[in-house]
């Protein structure tokens, strides 16, 4: 056991609210080389700290806001990787976001921060490299996160420090509020907004002036250089450059057939052009906005020029808000589309899921399961932006008939509404899909049926893509500037700045093997409450409804298309036909602490 | 006086436009790739091997200049200028920055090589701690001689807002120019791209565009930018759908 030489300052940041404490967490460099950071420590820790049937809302349940070894260096594009377990799902989550919170956190000498206990009463956290502090934040409590950051960004009195903050969603605990950080971006699909609330933790702002150690800065220059040009030069990302991932809802529709449509009624949505990347250059945005060092700036600002929202000014869509709040409920008028996805922000809600939430309710009315009645009086319809801004706002504060019901999610709405309504249901292991129908793009599948997380879409999208999807969220890299862009050099690459940066004797092979011991670290947290193959499958309305119309018209994922897909994955991961991971896989991983969980799972529920 | 003349003689002769400087370099690089390229087609030529191309000889800069709204906010600039200053990326140490403006406006934040030099002026010591390079126009710091946290007259006198301290020594940071080749100029125009060009440039010439430019704080380039960028939204207020409905039923 041994500290870190470079890349990691071997120092975790560790908060318990219960008594406004804090206190260092040393860490090896070993766990390091193990775990790597981000998700990859989470799943660590989480295995290691965690019985199963863990109540995710307890007081000892932890939030880590982790980056990774490659946070703070010259290398591109680093993000930040929230992990905790969802309160959700009940299964182990991660999410990642954009901007500079995470470079901020190792400029301020920390690895990650992990945050446990429950304040009494609201609080903030602000990092300043070393001094941490605890402010009140009763004041804040109620404000929606543009103003709260802002209040925040005040207090800070630095124009440099950076905020991760929780919006009303969160206070109220609805179970998909997000975290907003730096006002634009979020990191969603967790539940970790609704934990903050638990915990009464409004936000963190962090401040840092460090530096990162590296051990052989030239070589790591060399290779971080390299890795950056791959990224200014790839030809096939000046589109993203140029529009965003909006860009894609076009692509989407004419090309892959996969653009989510009225709750995944179809994929061919002739509207997009009303709501598309195209109008949006045309009528929205502005200017580009990149990540640290990101030559691919892909997120878009904009203003509203015309109509009731004039001056409001936003960001998006992107895909995923785009197709959940845009197809999905059939808008074809832009401006309410972006009000949506700013209320959405600004409330902290997540957007994928409230999208589909919002399109579930609007199917079941549309199909006489639901009626006005039920939903306060109000009757969704596709495409009528005042009725879902209303609706939004509703589940935000749980408000009357309509907020608590539709603030329990999918899952639990269909268990309430009964009637059939599971059929119209899109989640897998409890969590709405995104954007992307797998029936007519059939590699998502493998990111949405056999990632960690569960409806998630960015898990990578083949076995090996699943794998090093691992090792990107847990370095909190993004996909588009570096993954994507090495394609089949990602093991090199990675390996080749890892070693000089900290110092360490990795190999390509130790790449793949890292990436797996993460996956099979969050599948056994994830066997103990109760996965198996039946739950890596997509739901029933995916399997057995044909894709009406446009270019994939015929489509369906078919049983065969599961079994494949499961049989590879399990077996590239050395796991049993089930999806448990063997003894031997644990021991040849180094997880041995794990194979007495493994077994408990197996008897308990008789696997 | 004899000086004064040839640089206009200059002037008249060359182009001498930013553009123009771009437009220079460019060509002069791809002759390099074109030369390269002959070299290594003639094989291994006695001739290649004796004599590699050159690179083109550069001009000493003199200026840096920011063309403020095609800033992305990347930081490239910062990242480049603390790894050539410090040998890590450092952006605190950064001689260069970019400021967040109302969340939504990124302005960056660099020293303009003012001519008539108020950081200097106002610099109490003798000799002065701090000197303007005559070469290439970079701004030295003497760190023996300077006062550090106590004095900083030099952030107090700079109409820019530019100088900041050092976290460690409570210093003042300057632009040294690095030398005559800026790389924070050179990270911006490798990151820059399609569609947004690059915002740091440099320049041998400072044509008083230094002097205009230099007398904008950070904030109010923010505030003019933000007024420019997001008509109709003038000052960044926010308009929040909330709110907004909320007024729309208050008026019926």
């Amino acid at each position: 056991m041994s500290a870190p030489k470079g890349g990691c300052f071997g120092k975790i940041l560790e908060i318990n609210l219960s008594n406004r404490t804090y206190k260092t967490r040393e860490v090896p460099d070993e766990v390091y080389q193990k775990a790597i950071g981000g998700n990859g420590l989470a799943a660590y820790f989480m295995t290691n700290e965690y019985k199963a049937h863990k109540d995710p809302l307890a007081e000892d349940a932890f939030i880590f806001y982790g980056p990774g070894p490659l946070n703070g260096t010259y290398c591109i594009a680093a993000r930040t990787s929230i992990a905790n377990m969802s309160p959700y799902t009940g299964l182990i989550s991660h999410a990642e976001t954009g901007a500079h919170f995470g470079n901020e956190i190792k400029w301020a000498g920390w690895d990650g921060i992990y945050v446990k206990g429950r304040a009494k009463s609201p609080v903030w956290i602000s990092v300043v490299d070393d001094k941490v502090e605890f402010k009140d934040a009763t004041n804040l409590w109620g404000k929606d996160t543009a103003e709260t950051h802002e209040a925040i960004m005040k207090e800070m009195k630095d124009p440099y420090a950076r905020t991760a903050v929780i919006g009303p969603a969160g206070e109220n605990q609805v179970p998909i509020a997000c975290v907003i950080v730096e006002r634009f971006r979020a990191a969603a699909r967790s539940g970790t907004g609704m934990l903050m609330g638990n915990k009464k933790l409004k936000g963190i702002a962090v401040r840092g002036t460090k530096a990162v150690p590296v051990v052989d800065n030239v070589r790591f220059m060399e290779v971080a250089n390299y890795a950056k040009k791959l990224a200014v030069e790839k030809e096939a990302w000046q589109g993203i450059k140029r529009w965003g991932t909006a860009g894609l809802l076009e692509l989407k529709h004419y090309k892959d057939g996969s653009l989510i449509t009225k709750n995944f009624q179809t994929t061919w949505y002739p509207d997009i052009i009303k709501i598309g990347g195209e109008e949006a250059g045309r009528r929205f945005w502005k200017r580009h906005v990149a990540c640290n060092h990101c030559p691919v700036h892909c997120l878009k600002l904009g203003v509203i020029r015309e109509g009731r929202y004039r001056g409001m000014i936003g960001e998006g869509p992107e895909y995923e808000s785009g197709g959940l709040l845009g197809s999905n409920l059939g808008m074809n008028d832009f401006n309410s589309m972006i009000a949506l996805i700013e209320a959405c922000d600004a409330y902290g809600l997540d957007n994928i899921s409230t999208g589909g939430i919002l399109g579930f309710t609007t199917e079941l009315v549309e199909k006489g399961i639901l009626k006005p009645a039920d939903l306060d009086g109000l009757k969704p319809k596709w495409g009528d932006g005042d009725t879902y801004m209303a609706l939004i706002r509703k589940l935000a504060y749980k408000e009357g008939k309509a907020g608590k019901l539709l603030s329990q999610g999918v899952k639990k709405m269909a268990a309430e509404v009964g009637k059939g309504s599971d059929y119209y249901a899109a989640i897998v292991k409890g969590k709405e899909l995104a954007a992307h129908d797998p029936r007519g793009d059939k590699a998502r599948a493998y990111s949405y049926v056999l990632g960690s997380c569960g409806g998630d879409h960015h898990e990578g999208a083949s076995t090996r893509g699943l794998v090093i999807f691992a090792m990107l969220n847990s370095l909190s890299l993004c996909s588009f500037a570096t993954g994507l862009v090495w394609g089949g050099e990602n093991a090199k690459i990675t390996v080749g700045m890892l070693n000089p940066l900290c110092g360490w004797s990795m190999t390509e092979d130790d790449y793949w093997t890292t990436g797996k011991r993460i996956l099979t670290m969050e599948r056994v947290f994830n066997v103990r409450e109760g996965v198996s193959r039946k739950d890596d499958r997509l739901p029933k309305r995916l399997m057995t409804e044909k894709l009406p119309a446009g270019p994939k018209k015929g489509a369906v994922f078919t049983e065969e298309d599961t079994k494949k897909f499961q049989d590879e994955f399990y077996s590239f991961l050395g796991w049993d036909e089930k999806g448990i991971p063997t003894e031997a896989t644990l021991k040849t991983l180094g997880l041995e602490y794990l194979i007495d969980d493994v077994a408990a799972a197996r008897k308990e529920y008789k696997l | 006086m004899e000086g004064k003349e040839k640089k206009v003689s200059d002037l008249l002769q060359k182009e001498t436009t930013r553009r123009g400087f771009l437009r220079g370099t460019a060509v002069a690089t791809g002759s390099a790739v074109a030369l390269a390229t002959i070299g290594s087609l003639a094989g291994k030529s006695a001739y290649a091997q004796a004599k590699p191309p050159e690179a083109p000889k550069k001009d000493l800069m003199k200026y840096l200049f920011a063309e403020r709204q095609n800033c992305t906010g990347c930081r490239a600039c910062e990242y480049a200028c603390s790894v050539f200053h410090t040998g890590v990326v450092r952006p605190s140490v950064a001689r260069v920055h970019v400021m967040k403006y109302k969340d939504v406006i990124d302005v960056p934040v660099i020293c303009w090589h003012c001519d008539d030099h108020p950081c200097i002026e106002a610099c109490p010591t003798t000799p002065k701690a701090i000197q303007a390079d005559p070469k290439h126009n970079g701004i030295i710091l003497n760190e023996n001689i300077c006062l550090g946290a106590k004095c900083m007259k030099c952030q107090e006198a700079c109409p820019a807002h530019y100088v900041r301290a050092n976290p460690d020594t409570g210093k003042p940071l300057f632009c040294d120019m690095c030398g005559g080749d800026p790389e924070c100029v050179k990270a911006c125009l490798a990151q820059s791209c399609n569609p947004q060009g690059p915002c740091l440039m440099a320049n041998k010439l400072g044509f008083g565009v230094n002097m205009a430019y230099r007398a904008v704080t950070p904030e109010q380039a923010g505030a003019d930018l933000l007024d420019l960028t997001f008509y109709p939204n003038v000052t960044g207020k926010r308009v929040t759908p909330a709110k907004t409905a909320k007024s729309r039923k208050a008026r019926r």
